[in-house]
């Protein structure tokens, strides 16, 4: 009996660091910049703007690539500028909800289905990988003019 | 018949708030074998920043024990046992509440009861010793080797009671019960005959 006593203590004292659980994983669409002429990886300054929400997503940050968090609707939409040049970014996809683990719960994966964009600084996207998970592997390429005075 | 003292404290050793209950019987209906009856029940609950859950349901073992340790008079009862199991599983599970936190915004939801079957075996040892008359003290120590379960698509079943975490297929378990021996003496039938023949 004793020794079931010193068991119990033992548990008791395990189990005070046993409630530790993990936040579910996100998934983001991966995007490399490159120039449309040379197709060399460039590094613009990048702001992005969810279109319908306040907060910058990324402000002035010299980036060759970004992370974007895609909304559960069908198409989640960015202002993006590059070297102070803007542009709107439109997603269509598709929203699949995955489960993470009992303790983290669920997270989403989305099907790239198409990408609507303007022309003032983006050439062309190309869609490299219609999946985007929680691997965050890159999902497209987006082709940038050059500037005029050749900084890219 | 025996209870289980473990169940009603495993989330001690558990993540989760885990508890239940559980009954066991056995008879030496041959001389060193116990068949064996269990059956208990068993609920789960979590409740983290991001899902609240809730898993449970009724579970019933049968299988046999067979005694290792060698009887020194007509009233030792003590045993150290090899014993194995088939146990299955009737449960329901339901997310209360769940979250994901995003750039976008909160999504909130929810998924409604859902029923599921799931058996198992098992494999343990153990011992049961006498501590006053016909009341006794044991433990178990316990292998579990997952058969299969209901399959499900969101959310995949968790928690199978009585057995443990559904994503694993094995999983390992102790008890620790009180028995009580009704008093029927079936061995002491058993070894009057055999001593009858010998003679």
């Amino acid at each position: 009996m004793k020794r079931f006593l010193y068991l119990i203590c033992i548990l008791i004292a395990a189990s005070g660091c046993k409630e530790v659980f993990e936040a579910p994983p996100q998934s983001f669409l991966k995007v490399s910049f490159l120039n449309s002429s040379t197709k060399a990886t460039i590094s613009p300054k990048v702001s992005v703007l969810g279109v319908g929400l306040e907060n910058m997503w990324v402000k002035d940050s010299v980036l060759k690539e970004i992370l974007l968090p895609l909304s559960v609707n069908d198409a989640t939409s960015y202002l993006i500028s590059l070297d102070a040049k803007n542009d709107t970014i439109t997603f269509i996809h598709e929203t699949i909800q995955k489960y993470a683990s009992m303790e983290s719960g669920f997270y989403f994966e989305y099907k790239l289905q198409s990408i609507d964009f303007t022309n003032n600084r983006i050439d062309s996207i190309l869609i490299t990988d219609s999946l985007v998970t929680k691997k965050w592997n890159e999902n497209i390429k987006l082709y940038v003019h050059p500037l005029p005075s050749g900084n890219n | 018949m025996g209870m289980d003292a473990t169940r009603p404290f495993q989330d001690l050793w558990t993540k989760g708030n885990r508890y239940g209950s559980e009954f066991s019987f056995d008879m030496e209906l041959r001389p060193n074998w116990f068949p064996v009856f269990e059956s208990g029940y068993e609920v789960i609950k979590l409740n983290t920043n991001y899902i609240e859950y809730t898993g449970q349901g009724s579970y019933s073992r049968i299988g046999i024990d067979y005694n290792f340790l060698q009887a020194e008079h007509k009233n030792d009862k003590d045993v150290l046992f090899f014993g194995l199991r088939y146990g299955f599983s009737i449960a329901r599970q339901k997310v209360d509440r769940y979250l994901v936190d995003s750039y976008w915004g909160t999504v909130n939801g929810h998924f409604g009861n859902q029923n599921y079957f799931a058996h198992w075996g098992e494999f343990l040892v153990g011992i049961k010793g006498e501590i006053f008359h016909n009341f006794y003290l044991g433990w178990t120590i316990r292998g579990k080797v997952k058969m299969n379960h209901t399959e499900m698509e969101l959310p995949p079943v968790y928690f199978i009671p009585g057995y443990g975490k559904a994503e694993k297929g094995f999983t390992m378990d102790f008890t620790y019960s009180v028995y009580y021996n009704i008093p029927w003496d079936f061995r002491k039938k058993n070894r009057v005959v055999k001593t009858v023949i010998k003679k």
